[in-house]
């Protein structure tokens, strides 16, 4: 009996001492979105506890110990649990690994765990939970005021943020401003945010304006408008009330953005595009005022080039006043008293030249054209401004070279170049089409001529030099010569008798030395006769020849008439050229 | 019968031409200019021109503030009488009224020597004293060869060596006159604002702009571009209905 009592009693010192290591989950299988619970539990106080690596969860919560020893009926019983709380990452099977741990140098394992993960399941709601979700209640929206503007013509972006009754808003923050890449834009402030009231998806919100900004296409096609993302912090009510009956509210976040947007940019017509176009687009007038028109030199004027109007005014550039070389034109001070609104840019620009004239006199300064696109009419405008003259009424004139030197005296002194010339009253007119004498013939045989004439002179000389030394030649040359004289004198002598015959002999007797070559002493009837016909003469020419000249001698006494005179010279001239003829 | 004709025509074109002129003397007195220069031109649509009238005709342009055409008229004057100090007074009161100012570059050295002896008279004058001349040699030449006494000769041949070097002179630059006178293609800008270019297509760039009135020299002429050159050396390609040539 004893021996029993002894095994039996080694038998319960032996379970007492027994040391107990395991694991305890809550569950086998769960769903993706349920939480598991996992207790390393022990009746030991052992050291040393290390986890598994818990492959396939993510740790939500723990490790937390917990210790427990209690007396029951004079048993003492020890507890120690590790807790943690896991939720599953993937789906399927999962194997939660080995904890160990380590008491009086011996070292206990619990067994691994087969857990099974399926899809996640619909929670089922809480009908008293009245939690307000974050997702539903919350819209940041950009209201754009026109998807298809022209290129340069304004549109608005207004983000708004819509939130309902319900919730607060504690911070909001910028995560990403937005680009308006192609745009020129401009910020228009807010200094305060107020919240007002509106209608959104058919209930009432209220909504905050966050930002607006006015933008001006800088580019045709389709450009994109980076969206805006806010990253806002609120406070939702929960189903909760504290001890004074006031609603529980619990912070929480959430990211909002306004989507990003398109806009397609037109271009503007290129019909009836003015040549000046300066981009310049909206509603505009133009001026150009001088400051004085009238003034003395070394004064100045100030000539105001200026756009008022709305539109793009920060986006185009003013026309360049054209001025004559004698007024000197400084570079421009340039002002912009321009505001910006929601409608658009608005305001006045403008240049001003200093001019400074240098000479007396009226220079005219050129209309100037300044065109824009009326986005009103969709058309080109023009507006010109009229023609400036500046009057300087002192000063150096145009063609003075030297500044003007003040002189000391005051008499008046008149500059002989000093005024415009009047006109000229008279002219020599000739016509346009003048030939130019330079390459003309008559140039060339005028510059030649007595080049051609010299060899020409020199022959003359010589044959002059020939004709000098030929004695007998020069004899006969003279009797025909005064042969020919005669017979002139005898033709201008026809009305009186006794010079006529005179003269008709001696014609006839020089004819006849120049032709026979004799002397006067030789000139006898039959002698004549002879050398006449030696010289193949017509014999009847030869006595009509002879008759003649002795009726010649004979007529100067007798009576005749005129006509026989006539008659005579007639024949003589007859017989001359006959002779003239036969003698070889 | 014909030449009477034609002489008849000419004189009472001439008579016409000096009544036109008139007629625009005394609408320019009145402060008529428009009508004054279409009187004026009327001259000049009859084939007749001179100095005075080109420079009475840029007077009327002048005083309508028209600076391409005044100068273009003023410069027209010159080239008929060159060294009248009227028309370059009113030349130079035009040239305050155009926009570009455009330095003039001094000509320098040799050819400055030449071209102002040459430009002294027209090529016409030089082919005048050249004939003159030529004749002068002749009776050097008949007094040499036919003179007596061998110290005339002397005198004669010398002379005759002498004219026959300025002949020569003469001759050479009446023909250098003219030569300088058809390559120099004076013209005026008449295009209110004009884009040189650096080449002569429409799609080169621009090299320099050029207002009305200014003056340039046209080097070549290439379709319907014509290659100026300022009076300070820049060089460029223009569209030749831009400018207006004075000769």
């Amino acid at each position: 009996m004893k021996k029993y009592l002894i095994i039996l009693l080694f038998g319960f010192q032996g379970l007492w001492a027994q040391v107990q290591f395991e694991a305890r989950v809550s569950k086998n299988a769960l769903a993706l979105n349920e939480r598991l619970r996992i207790d390393f539990t022990m009746n030991i106080d052992g050291d040393n506890f290390i986890q598994p690596n818990f492959e396939g969860f993510k740790i939500i919560a723990g490790p937390s110990q917990q210790v427990s020893q209690s007396w029951i009926n004079g048993r003492s019983s020890f507890e120690k649990t590790y807790s943690y709380f896991l939720l599953p990452t993937q789906k399927g099977t999962i194997i939660i690994k080995q904890a160990t741990i380590e008491y009086n140098g011996q070292i206990y394992k619990t067994n691994p765990i087969k857990i099974s993960v399926t899809a996640a399941v619909e929670q089922p709601k809480d009908p008293n939970d009245t939690q307000v979700s974050a997702d539903d209640t919350i819209y940041l929206v950009a209201d754009i005021s026109k998807t298809n503007p022209y290129i340069n013509e304004p549109i608005t972006v207004v983000y708004k943020l819509y939130f309902s009754y319900n919730i607060g808003i504690t911070n909001w923050r910028e995560l990403n401003k937005p680009k308006y890449n192609d745009f020129w834009s401009q910020n228009i402030d807010i200094k305060q945010l107020v919240a007002e009231e509106g209608m959104f998806k058919g209930e009432k919100y209220r909504y905050v304006v966050l930002r607006k900004t006015v933008l001006y296409p800088q580019k045709t096609g389709k450009l994109e408008i980076e969206p805006l993302s806010l990253d806002i912090d609120l406070q939702l009510p929960t189903n909760r009330r504290n001890i004074f009956g006031q609603v529980v509210l619990t912070q929480g976040n959430k990211r909002v953005s306004a989507g990003s947007k398109t806009i397609s940019v037109k271009s503007l017509p290129e019909a009836g595009k003015p040549q000046n176009f300066s981009g310049a687009v909206g509603k505009f007038d133009f001026k150009v005022i001088p400051s004085k028109t009238n003034l003395k030199n070394g004064e100045s004027l100030d000539l105001s080039v200026s756009v008022t109007g709305s539109g793009n005014m920060k986006l185009f550039t003013l026309p360049k006043p054209i001025v004559p070389n004698s007024l000197e034109m400084y570079d421009p001070v340039h002002t912009e008293k321009v505001n910006t609104s929601l409608a658009g840019m608005k305001g006045k620009i403008a240049d001003s030249y200093a001019i400074i004239p240098q000479y007396k006199g009226n220079y005219p300064i050129k209309p100037m054209q300044f065109s824009y696109f009326d986005l009103g009419s969709g058309r080109y405008k023009t507006i010109s401004s009229p023609e400036i003259m500046i009057n300087v009424l002192e000063g150096p004139m145009a063609n003075d070279t030297a500044v003007a030197e003040e002189s000391a005296s005051t008499k008046n002194k008149i500059s002989t170049s000093e005024q415009f010339k009047f006109i000229k009253l008279k002219t020599a007119l000739e016509s346009i089409k003048k030939q130019d004498f330079f390459g003309s013939n008559g140039f060339y045989g005028l510059l030649l001529f007595p080049f051609l004439a010299l060899p020409l002179l020199v022959l003359f000389k010589k044959k002059k030099a020939a004709i000098d030394g030929d004695v007998a030649g020069n004899k006969m040359k003279t009797n025909n010569r005064l042969a020919k004289k005669y017979l002139s004198e005898a033709k201008k002598q026809i009305g009186n008798k006794d010079s006529f015959y005179v003269a008709l002999e001696k014609a006839m007797h020089n004819f006849l030395k120049a032709k026979l070559n004799i002397e006067t002493s030789e000139m006898s009837k039959t002698n004549i006769q002879e050398l006449l016909e030696s010289r193949n003469a017509n014999p009847k020419t030869v006595t009509d020849f002879i008759n003649l000249t002795e009726n010649c001698e004979l007529a100067r006494y007798a009576l005749i008439s005129s006509s026989t005179i006539q008659q005579d010279f007639d024949q003589a001239v007859l017989i001359i050229s006959d002779l003239e003829k036969q003698i070889t | 019968m014909k030449n009477i004709v034609y002489l008849i025509v000419l004189i009472t074109h001439v008579i016409f031409g000096q009544n036109g002129f008139e007629k625009g003397n005394a609408l320019y007195q009145k402060g008529n200019y428009k009508q004054a220069i279409t009187a004026y031109e009327s001259v000049l649509a009859a084939n007749q021109h001179s100095a005075d009238l080109y420079f009475n005709l840029g007077n009327c342009y002048y005083k309508l503030n028209k600076v391409a055409p005044a100068i273009y008229n003023y410069e027209k004057a010159l080239l008929l009488n060159p060294d009248d100090s009227e028309i370059e007074n009113n030349l130079a009161f035009a040239q305050k009224l155009q926009i570009d100012e455009i330095k003039v570059l001094p000509k320098v050295g040799f050819s400055k020597l030449i071209h102002d002896f040459t430009s002294v008279l027209h090529y016409n004058t030089w082919a005048w004293i050249s004939v003159g001349l030529s004749s002068l040699f002749l009776l050097f030449f008949i007094g040499y060869y036919f003179s007596q006494f061998t110290s005339h000769k002397r005198v004669f041949f010398i002379g005759m060596i002498l004219i026959l070097v300025l002949l020569f002179m003469a001759t050479t630059t009446s023909i250098a006159a003219k030569k300088s006178y058809e390559t120099e293609k004076p013209a005026v800008v008449f295009a209110e604002i004009t884009e040189v270019k650096s080449e002569p297509q429409q799609s080169s760039s621009t090299a320099f702009m050029l207002h009305e009135g200014t003056k340039v020299f046209v080097l070549e002429t290439l379709n319907n571009w014509k290659k100026i050159q300022l009076t300070d050396g820049t060089e460029g390609w223009i569209d030749s209905n831009a400018i207006k040539e004075l000769k």
